[in-house]
């Protein structure tokens, strides 16, 4: 664990020092709450529960997902990098659990994950979201969207684990996190999708951290989408399977990549 | 620690093999017995499988076939106590460009679980042994390359090894920062009692800092010594003529005598191996003389390890 913590610290350190990485860690999610939260307002927002001027309030919680998602593909490249520079090469030779080599990089993009919700969720208020301030709503908001960095942080290890090309790496990892968007109620809610669709974001996780951070946020019951289908303790359940399996994915394309 | 266990070996390795994915043999059947407090240069060409070996030695690959024992640890069995008993760098710069020296060093350290007031004292001991004091402030992107070298020298020392594993330790620096770095590997062994692996590519390095050789290609040691016992074997001299002129056409001439055994020319410096340098020199100054080169100083001397690498891999050493 303490391992773990040094490549935790270690990573921090780079990237607080990364000035452009920092600003574009937390100017690219006050984009997308300003331009597509206002700006599909008015298309979206009628189709949502609570209307027009509800849709940033709903979409938040997708837009925090969505970022989540976009850290851990940025962690996964940076990991791959740091695999063909060789410097992963500097923990594998110290006296640490290959777990915590993992688990450092993940908690990482856990951080910096939840750094960019919390400028989401305020900049949210800034323009306008109905999201309640209570302190406990935020934090279980932050558990499940740490579980979901988590489990997405697995998978974009596993990718990058498993090539040595950043090119292969960022088209298979697009394939993937582009559906995991759009096939979920991040954007719309599930009652307007064809039965397909509803299927397919049934199975999807940003399903459950998206439901699941609407119900603790928004205050009034009756303008959450979906809550009738999705209860609050099932968003737990799904993102804490989901985030379990996304780790083991990881760890075993890492110990497949330096057999 | 286990003392008693490595019988005053340092490295020692049985019938080490690696064959990655696809049937790429890499290392075909390696042993090695490195003493205690040696420092020992595996000498060979890009692809002859010294960094496979070097990966298995440090735990960081395992062998396909074959064992191999680092401070009487097991690599395999016993990877952890191979690990806290070795430091390694390695043949690419392995280095975090937007921490400060200081913090690399630091970050090391804690990985290791050493505790803050050993790091603070280890960091600036080492810092002060390779001149790096002033940089350590200084995040590492605006490190020469000699400096970075320098820095994961000390990095790999953090940890008071007993067995420094060092990758290419000098590739692609400057005379100076080599002689520097090969200075600091000699006082590691002689005053710190260091067991050193290294892997190079410069022939006058192995010969300088190393007590055995091994020359190895094609995943094998093909031959094993002390410089000199190397060198020794060769038995021919080398001619070494410095001067200026037309160098192409004297080479041509020179190679087509039956006795030339090669020639190489670079940095205005010839070499030619031949079976007596006495015997030979007159003709060989007097065809410089019709090519039109002027000969400016000329030397007989016994050969070089690089000409006992030509011999056992059928290669020149380019360095």
């Amino acid at each position: 664990m303490n391992a773990a913590i040094t490549l935790w610290s270690k990573q921090m350190t780079k990237s607080l020092r990364n000035q452009m990485e920092m600003s574009g860690m937390l100017i690219q999610p006050v984009l997308w709450v300003v331009l597509f939260g206002v700006g599909m307002g008015s298309l979206l927002g009628p189709a949502v529960p609570g209307g027009e001027d509800f849709y940033i309030t709903f979409m938040l919680p997708g837009i925090v997902a969505l970022t989540a998602s976009g850290g851990a593909i940025a962690g996964g490249s940076t990991w791959l990098n740091e695999r063909l520079q060789g410097i992963v090469k500097e923990y594998l030779a110290a006296p640490i659990p290959r777990l915590s080599i993992l688990f450092g990089n993940a908690l990482s993009i856990v951080s910096k994950g939840l750094i960019q919700a919390l400028v989401i969720m305020i900049v949210g208020l800034i323009v306008g979201a109905n999201i309640t301030s209570n302190p406990l709503a935020w934090l279980g908001t932050f558990v499940l969207v740490s579980g979901f960095a988590l489990g997405f942080a697995g998978i974009a290890i596993a990718f990058a684990s498993s090539t040595d090309n950043p090119g292969a790496y960022h088209s298979m990892i697009m394939l993937f996190n582009l559906p995991l968007l759009f096939l979920s109620n991040s954007l719309y809610p599930l009652e307007t999708m064809p039965t397909w669709m509803r299927i397919a974001s049934m199975v999807n996780p940003t399903t459950y951290v998206v439901t699941g951070s609407r119900i603790m946020l928004i205050e009034d019951v009756s303008a959450v989408a979906d809550a009738a289908t999705i209860s609050l303790w099932l968003c737990f359940l799904v993102i804490a399977i989901f985030a379990l399996l996304g780790m083991w994915w990881g760890y075993s394309a890492f110990r497949r990549s330096i057999k | 620690m286990n003392e008693q266990s490595n019988n005053g070996l340092a490295i020692e390795a049985k019938g080490l093999v690696k064959i990655y994915e696809g049937d790429v043999l890499a290392v075909d059947g390696i042993d090695m017995a490195i003493e205690a407090n040696t420092i020992y240069a595996m000498l060979g060409p890009n692809g002859a499988g010294k960094t496979t070996t070097f990966s298995m030695l440090t735990t960081l690959l395992e062998p396909t076939e074959g064992t191999a024992k680092v401070s009487g640890f097991d690599v395999i069995k016993q990877a952890n106590d191979v690990r806290r008993q070795i430091g390694v760098t390695f043949q690419e710069t392995v280095l975090d460009n937007e921490l400060t020296g200081r913090q690399a060093l630091d970050y090391h350290g804690r990985l290791y679980g050493m505790s803050k007031e050993s790091r603070v004292e280890k960091i600036s001991e080492l810092l002060a042994l390779v001149e790096l004091e002033e940089a350590a402030g200084r995040v590492i992107s605006t490190y020469s390359g000699g400096m970075k070298r320098r820095l994961e020298l000390i990095r790999g020392l953090m940890t008071n090894p007993r067995v420094l594993f060092l990758d290419e330790p000098t590739l692609g620096l400057d005379p100076q920062s080599r002689a520097r770095i090969g200075d600091y590997i000699l006082d590691l062994k002689e005053k710190e009692g260091l067991t050193v692996l290294l892997t190079t590519h410069y022939m006058d390095e192995a010969e300088l800092l190393a007590d055995r050789v091994g020359i190895i290609d094609h995943g094998k040691i093909l031959v094993e010594g002390t410089p000199a016992e190397l060198v020794d074997q060769m038995g021919a001299d080398v001619i070494i003529i410095q001067g200026s002129g037309d160098s192409e056409q004297f080479i041509e001439k020179v190679n087509a005598l039956p006795y030339t055994e090669m020639v190489t020319s670079a940095d205005g410096i010839i070499q030619i191996g031949v079976g007596s340098g006495s015997r030979r020199l007159v003709e060989i100054l007097s065809q410089a003389h019709e090519a039109g080169y002027q000969v400016e100083d000329v030397s007989v001397s016994k050969p070089s390890l690089g000409d006992v690498f030509l011999k056992y891999t059928g290669r020149q050493f380019r360095d």
